[in-house]
């Protein structure tokens, strides 16, 4: 089964993805922060991340190169709520992101997604 | 003073001091009790509300069990503590979701608790229930109490009147604007922010009429709340509003007007209006501004730089001069410099 | 001699004058602090209820809010700039921009810097210096896209307040925050900061302070407080006490009827304009926050503008204290001059009715009670050993009343744990609010008399001109995590 990494401070958003990630037929790994990844989860190719770029102790900007680099992954979609337009075009000038999505979000798009690169 | 007075004294404060003492202990039991409550509580909605957008057809979820989780985790109609905390989550997701969900989400509250607390609130005498009351209502969408809502527009205090604003543009959207503009009283900058981004995420598509009615307005508030409407949506056939107020009396008017500007590319007639601008506007810091927004919005016009190297600030000409020498203008510099020295001064150069 | 000096303590009137002096001012000490305590707690129940409307994760999400640069000067402090600087960048605010300022470090702070940020030297020769400061030679941007919101200026060497104006003369944000490179700061910091100038209708917020923590012994990753622990000297101890008094009830009660006079150096906001307007710190003085404050009251009294200062209640920033008595008295030393000198720059405050509250209140108080206070309590000992000396001192009773303003002060010390207990999570432990209560139950014995001794030590250089400059404050460094 393909898997997907979602990585969300916040709790609801985390379910709600976790949630639509699996009815979309993936297996799901969700969590709060990058303190809780396995070795295992960091060997896992996953087809899609998930994830915010506000967490503790790191940069937004660091904390998306620091993703790209550590996991292993084909697609990289950002969900979060510091979503100016400033911050997208940042985040964008990382490269190879596959979406950016600021809060509030039409969880439909993300959806249609997902479906659209697996 | 006599020494029984001091010794009743003491034991006055050392009465107090014990009091506090207690009131230690009891703040930390109750707060570690709390904590635990919260996560409960907050847990048992992240997964029903998941579960609840995205539903099992073969194991729905069905009111009557998220009715009876949030029950087992404290959401009782007499523990108004945990029915506010469970609000303040339902705002929380309500917010984050836009689309055919946000509806959903909207149908889920109708269902569970806390069915009236909104509405209840405003019609309380404190200003935090009321102001708390009318965020509630607007958050999560219930059009259903929007006169009732309205009718605080004008309160004198300052939260209240705020959120009844707001929730005048959720609930009207763009015909909001018929009154905002004109409203008695000053907006901060964080309601005109809010104001903005409400109309951009729940009315997408602008609707003209309103706006240009309002541009009558002659509250500044209600300009630079236009100026930042305009930006927002990037109305390109409305620059002209912002154009004028470039140069309003009002530094601030001004100050919201070049940074509207900025967002938009302009065309050479237009940029040579701003051009003109620049150098009637007497205050530095704007000047600077707006001098950085011509650079980096049009070709190099070497004329228009020169004549501002001749001008009375010397940040400014700095500035200038640092535009000329990294565009290829080095020798105009050099020569401007040169110049200020006397002809037979013995210069420290090369 | 001995009859001369005898002779005035023992006159009736020398002797009930200064009983009624130390009575009085003592009452008058107290009563502020009784108020101090009202104003506070109202002031943090308003701050509370105003939060609630203007929620950290709205801010995060706005567009048109202003920009913040963050300006740390950094001088030889190459053994933990890299984590500084990464934890520096990793504040939380969309319109952010980091501004180091090495000012003439002679360690490899810079060549550290260049090494882990990919660091790009451009010219400075068109740098725009609104305020004068001492030459900026290169300034530096990161080749890296990660860190686009790092820029390092390296300047010839000339003081933390030199350095401060070269980074507002830099950065070109709305706002400008001024700390130390050293500084844990809570990751929503800014946007906690952020929140007075958004919410201010009628009035401009010239300054804007958050609480500071001591944070001897805690332990620290990524640039994150990941565990707040006590520190285990009872120095720095008993500044966390005398930190939370002071901020919580002090800084907070004066807030709320907007008489503040001093946003600390570690950590102020200040719209730029206006700092520029004032040209910026002044470098000539070891009190250099208090002073700039001052500085900008004056200026919108002048100016018959609307003003505030503003304090908020959360512990925002994170510092280490002085860990042992000589650092402590070399720190209160620096402390006690800056007072000095500011006091004396704005001497024409003193009861001025241009100046309004400014000149008949807030000055005063400095005056009486902040600068004041250490030489009463030094005469106030003095006067004790000469009384007790010729035996005029009815001891009952002067036990008595020490116990008496003892426990009182201890009221004060435990009413600013409880509210912080009450309102912040940060000390959870009942062992740590035991630990914190003793410590500050000690502090009159242990610490205060450091204190007075220290702040009269820096009068005392004011008083003969002898030239001290900031003397040197080392630091442990907090506890690493590496987990």
């Amino acid at each position: 089964m393909r898997k997907v990494l979602v990585i969300q401070e916040d709790l609801i958003i985390l379910k709600i993805l976790e949630r639509l990630v699996t009815v979309n037929h993936f297996d799901c790994k969700a969590i709060r922060s990058l303190d809780a990844l396995t070795i295992e989860d960091q060997q896992s190719d996953f087809e899609f991340i998930i994830t915010d770029i506000l967490f503790e102790g790191i940069a937004p900007l660091e904390f998306v190169a620091q993703v790209q680099e550590i996991i292993p992954h084909k697609n990289l979609l950002v969900v979060t709520n510091m979503g100016q337009d400033k911050i997208k075009k940042e985040i964008f000038a990382l490269k190879d992101i596959t979406g950016f999505y600021a809060v509030p979000i039409d969880l439909d798009e993300i959806e249609a997604t997902i479906q659209a690169y697996s | 003073m006599t020494e029984a007075g001091v010794l009743l004294f003491i034991q006055c404060v050392l009465a107090i001091l014990v009091i506090y003492w207690i009131s230690i202990a009891i703040t930390m039991v109750y707060r570690k009790n709390r904590m635990r409550a919260l996560e409960r509580i907050e847990h048992t909605f992240a997964d029903i509300v998941s579960r609840y957008l995205y539903n099992n057809e073969d194991d729905p979820l069905l009111i009557s069990e998220i009715n009876d989780r949030l029950k087992a985790v404290g959401i009782r109609k007499g523990n108004r503590n945990n029915v506010q905390y469970l609000i303040r989550l339902m705002i929380r997701t309500q917010r984050t979701i836009l689309g055919e969900n946000y509806y959903k989400l909207k149908k889920l509250y109708a269902q569970i608790p806390p069915y009236n607390a909104s509405f209840t609130k405003i019609s309380k005498w404190g200003w935090y229930s009321r102001a708390r009351g009318i965020r509630e209502i607007y958050e999560m969408n219930q059009s259903q109490y929007m006169n009732e809502v309205f009718k605080f527009q004008n309160n004198k205090n300052v939260f209240v009147r705020r959120e009844a604003q707001i929730a005048m543009v959720v609930f009207m959207g763009w015909e909001s604007l018929r009154f905002l503009p004109y409203l008695k009283r000053n907006i901060t900058l964080w309601q005109q922010i809010k104001i903005v981004e409400k109309l951009y995420d729940l009315y997408p598509k602008p609707e003209m009429k309103w706006l240009k009615r309002a541009y009558k307005t002659d509250k500044l508030f209600g300009k630079k709340l236009l100026m930042r409407i305009i930006r927002k949506f990037e109305l390109h056939t409305e620059i002209p509003f912002i154009m004028e107020h470039l140069e309003h009396p009002d530094y601030e008017v001004r100050e919201t007007a070049i940074y509207c500007i900025q967002t938009f590319a302009l065309s050479t007639e237009r940029m040579d209006y701003i051009k003109d601008v620049y150098e009637r506007v007497a205050n530095p810091v704007q000047q600077a501004q707006l001098l950085n927004y011509i650079y980096e919005n049009s070709d190099i016009d070497v004329d228009f730089y020169l004549r501002q190297l001749h001008g009375d600030n010397d940040e400014l000409k700095l500035n200038v001069a640092e535009i000329l020498w990294n565009n290829g203008h080095k020798e105009k510099v050099q020569e401007f410099y040169y110049q200020q020295y006397p002809e037979n001064s013995n210069l420290n150069v090369e | 001699m001995l009859n001369n000096i005898e002779k005035f303590f023992s006159g009736e009137y020398v002797f009930l004058a200064t009983n009624y002096f130390f009575f009085f001012y003592g009452i008058a000490l107290m009563t502020m602090y009784f108020a101090g305590v009202i104003l506070a707690s109202r002031a943090i129940s308003r701050n509370k209820k105003k939060s609630r409307f203007l929620q950290v994760n709205d801010i995060v999400s706005a567009t048109d809010i202003p920009s913040v640069s963050l300006i740390a000067p950094a001088y030889n402090e190459g053994l933990t700039i890299i984590e500084n600087v990464k934890s520096l960048l990793s504040i939380q605010y969309p319109y952010y921009e980091l501004i180091l300022v090495n000012d003439g470090s002679k360690d490899d702070s810079l060549e550290k810097l260049i090494k882990e940020f990919k660091l790009e030297r451009r010219d400075a020769t068109f740098i725009t210096q609104p305020i004068p400061t001492a030459t900026v030679k290169y300034v530096y941007k990161s080749t890296l896209s990660k860190y686009t919101h790092l820029t390092v200026l390296d300047k010839n060497n000339g003081g933390r307040a030199d350095a401060l104006n070269a980074g507002i003369n830099f950065a070109t944000s709305e706002l400008v925050v001024c700390t130390d490179a050293d500084c844990i700061i809570e990751q929503d910091a800014l946007l906690k900061m952020v929140r007075p100038y958004l919410e201010e209708y009628h009035s401009e917020i010239i300054a804007c302070g958050g609480g500071i923590g001591i944070a001897n012994d805690s332990v620290v990753k990524n640039g994150v407080m990941k565990e707040l622990r006590l520190p285990n000297n009872l120095v720095p101890m008993v500044q966390v006490v005398e930190y939370i008094r002071a901020f919580l009830l002090g800084r907070m009660a004066w807030s709320e009827i907007n008489g503040l006079m001093l946003v600390s150096g570690a950590f102020g906001m200040y719209p730029r304009k206006r700092v520029i307007e004032v040209s910026g710190f002044d470098a000539k003085t070891v009190g250099e926050d208090l002073e700039l404050c001052i500085r900008l009251r004056r200026l919108m009294e002048e100016k018959e503008l609307p003003y505030k200062v503003v304090y908020l209640p959360e512990t925002l920033c994170w510092t280490e204290g002085p860990p042992d008595y000589d650092i402590l008295i070399k720190q209160r030393d620096r402390w006690a001059r800056g007072l000095w000198e500011t006091l004396k720059i704005h001497r024409k405050l003193f009861f001025n009715p241009k100046y309004r509250y400014m000149g008949f209140l807030y000055y005063p108080y400095w005056l009486f009670f902040e600068f004041g206070a250490p030489i009463v309590e030094f005469l106030g000992i003095i006067c004790i050993i000469a009384f007790a000396f010729f035996g005029m001192i009815n001891w009952t009773m002067a036990v008595l009343l020490f116990t008496a303003a003892y426990i009182v002060g201890c009221i004060f010390s435990t009413a600013a744990i409880f509210m912080y207990v009450k309102n912040f999570n940060h000390y959870n432990k009942p062992k740590q609010v035991i630990e914190l209560l003793l410590a500050a139950y000690l502090e009159p014995f242990l610490y205060h008399p450091i204190l007075v001794y220290g702040q009269m030590k820096g009068y005392y250089k004011k008083i003969f001109r002898i030239k001290s400059g900031w003397g040197t404050m080392t630091r442990k460094g907090f506890k690493v995590s590496d987990t």
